[in-house]
């Protein structure tokens, strides 16, 4: 008697009308979580939603929907309903028809399967370094391994739209193995499973801080960021950097994005509200404030996206397997349906 | 050059629908004149493309507007495929008129010649969006036949089968190539971004029109679904690829924002 609701609930999970059901829900929640803006701050949702919807969104994971329990829930109930399917199917006859379905519902599985592996093992980190800067894997939680950038550049087409970012890249004694590669946008360097993608940029300004007391720091800080010189009197730093400053017009504008003209506008800001500012060559320096700020030099930042994850070759091989599966079996269809 | 080709379309389409109402009309054959229609143009665009393509000095894959061509070119080569041995106004008529509503929706996208940028410098982007054409041409067509099947006042009217038919061998065919979009899209993201899949609206609002059909599948071949309410999901099924296509790219932006 106990088995008896298990048995059901098999047969119903094994029944074609709950798989249509299964993969029409899956889509319309899918298509909610485009609707809703993702992985923003609770309070966003209450602010522009109101508060109840805001509280249902949040309380149901709507802003987190892909990541939500319940969602993975439903993923899982498919992969059971596919299953469960398959071994009724394997009951009954056996023909290249059935094979060949058979393939391409397990492949799905095995797409879904690497996803989880990927979700629970995969590794990544984001890594921005100025040229000849380098660092160790470990410290990001990889295997050993010393990665310089040699070099960063920018191809522009003739209208300075960007063309292609590239990083000469060095990494040393990753498991036992020396690379030297070039990356690119589409152009990642492979390491075994260990993948390093070309995934942003920036200037990158070393600057020396000395305050009025004599004490003297030297930063390096990325362009269109902020450094705290004081966090107790809201006192910080703000740096632009103009890669070609046009000096016949009044403002400040950059004539192109090369470092034909560069300049670098410091300013610094208290409280939110700028007390001082100036425009300074590599060289040069500033007295703003109790500060005087001198700029050392600038260079390119790569940024880097470090990658390790096995789960991926599962999901290929799921991708493959469907898509030969689901080939063999039309295929084999039409071969039947013109027979007849 | 390319807007006198686009103008041409244009009327073109303007003159298939003029036609083929009148075949509704009348008991005149006029379906050789509807084919050569057609046939125009698909030259017309054709022409179109080869002109951007030369002026652009690359392949015309890098935005919404170049799609909305190519799409139009595959509904035209799918639609001359699929009418053969159908002599039905009904067909043609939606044909017409699905390419009008594409064609008015595209003269409102930016249509400048921009170089490729870098994350679409890929041998990927030749195979996704050409699949992409094919597998959208598909369920096109088979939408148009499913207004042709809804338009039949009776179930039983001689070559229903046929179109179901029909129906059923687009969708087949648009369900395999949509397959090899999402997983060439994948593969491509994993080489470029490093994420085969991070559930970008376009990206989901495809795999919502994957299940669409994977779910009438299931239906037809368990169910035996045919008739008006196959024809019905053929339709919201194409709906919601003209959503992914346009509506995604104007209200819901993400990463194919240039798309």
């Amino acid at each position: 008697m106990a088995k008896k609701p298990l048995q059901q609930i098999t047969t119903t999970l094994a029944s074609m009308s709950s798989a249509i059901y299964i993969l029409v829900i899956i889509g319309a929640i899918s298509a909610l979580g485009t609707l809703i803006p993702q992985g923003q701050a609770p309070d966003f949702y209450m602010q522009h939603y109101g508060g109840l919807t805001g509280r249902i969104i949040t309380v149901l994971s709507l802003h987190r929907l892909y990541q939500a329990w319940w969602f993975l829930a439903m993923l899982l109930l498919l992969c059971l309903s596919i299953l469960l399917c398959a071994v009724k199917r394997l009951r009954r006859t056996r023909s290249v028809l059935i094979f060949s379905s058979l393939i391409m519902h397990l492949a799905i599985i095995l797409v879904l399967g690497g996803a989880a592996w990927s979700l629970g093992y995969g590794h990544s980190a984001n890594i921005e370094l100025a040229e000849g800067q380098s660092v160790s894997l470990a410290e990001f939680g990889f295997a050993p391994g010393q990665l310089t950038l040699d070099r960063f550049q920018i191809d522009y087409y003739p209208d300075y739209q960007p063309r292609q970012y590239s990083s000469l890249l060095s990494l040393q004694g990753y498991q036992g193995q020396d690379y030297h590669q070039e990356i690119a946008v589409n152009h990642p360097l492979k390491a075994g499973y260990l993948k390093i993608y070309q995934s942003s940029w920036g200037w990158m300004m070393q600057i020396t801080t000395q305050a009025a007391d004599g004490q003297s720091k030297s930063i390096a800080l990325p362009d269109r960021s902020e450094y705290w010189l004081d966090q107790s009197r809201h006192l910080k730093l703000q740096a632009i950097f103009v890669p070609d400053l046009d000096e016949t017009r009044p403002g400040i504008n950059s004539l192109s994005p090369l470092p034909r003209n560069p300049h670098v506008l410091i300013a610094l800001v208290e409280h939110d509200r700028v007390i001082g500012m100036n425009l300074l060559r590599a060289g040069e320096s500033a007295q703003l404030g109790e500060y005087k700020f001198s700029l050392d030099g600038f260079s390119y930042y790569s940024g880097l996206n470090v990658k390790e994850d096995r789960g991926v070759y599962l999901v290929f091989t799921g991708f493959f397997l469907l898509l030969a599966g689901m080939l063999v079996r039309y295929l084999a269809e039409n071969m039947v349906r013109k027979a007849a | 050059m390319e807007n006198l080709f686009t103008d041409l379309v244009f009327i073109l389409l303007l003159l298939l629908t003029a036609v083929n109402l009148f075949r509704l009309w009348t008991e005149r054959d006029l379906s050789k004149i509807s084919q050569l229609i057609l046939w125009l143009t698909l030259a017309a665009i054709v022409a179109v493309i080869v002109v951007r393509t030369a002026a652009a000095g690359r392949v015309p894959f890098a935005n919404l507007y170049e799609f909305a061509l190519l799409f139009s070119c595959g509904i035209l080569v799918f639609a001359l495929w699929v009418r053969q041995g159908l002599d039905s106004s009904r067909l043609d008529l939606s044909v017409a008129v699905l390419l009008l509503i594409i064609i008015a929706i595209s003269t409102t996208l930016p249509s400048e010649l921009g170089p490729l940028m870098p994350a679409l410098q890929s041998t990927w982007l030749h195979a996704h969006v050409a699949t992409a054409v094919i597998a959208y041409g598909c369920f096109a067509l088979a939408a148009c036949l499913g207004v042709v099947a809804l338009s039949r006042s009776q179930q039983t009217a001689p070559g229903l089968d046929e179109i179901e038919n029909r129906i059923y061998r687009m969708v087949v065919l648009g369900f395999i190539f949509l397959t090899i979009v999402i997983i060439t899209g994948a593969v491509w993201a994993e080489e470029v971004w490093g994420n085969w899949w991070s559930w970008d609206p376009k990206e989901t609002w495809s795999l919502v029109t994957w299940l669409i059909y994977a779910a009438y599948l299931h239906a037809r071949r368990s169910y035996g679904w045919k008739g008006r309410k196959s024809a019905w999901m053929v339709i919201i099924g194409f709906v919601i690829v003209m959503f992914t296509l346009f509506g995604v790219s104007i209200l819901l932006p993400g990463l194919h924002s240039y798309l």
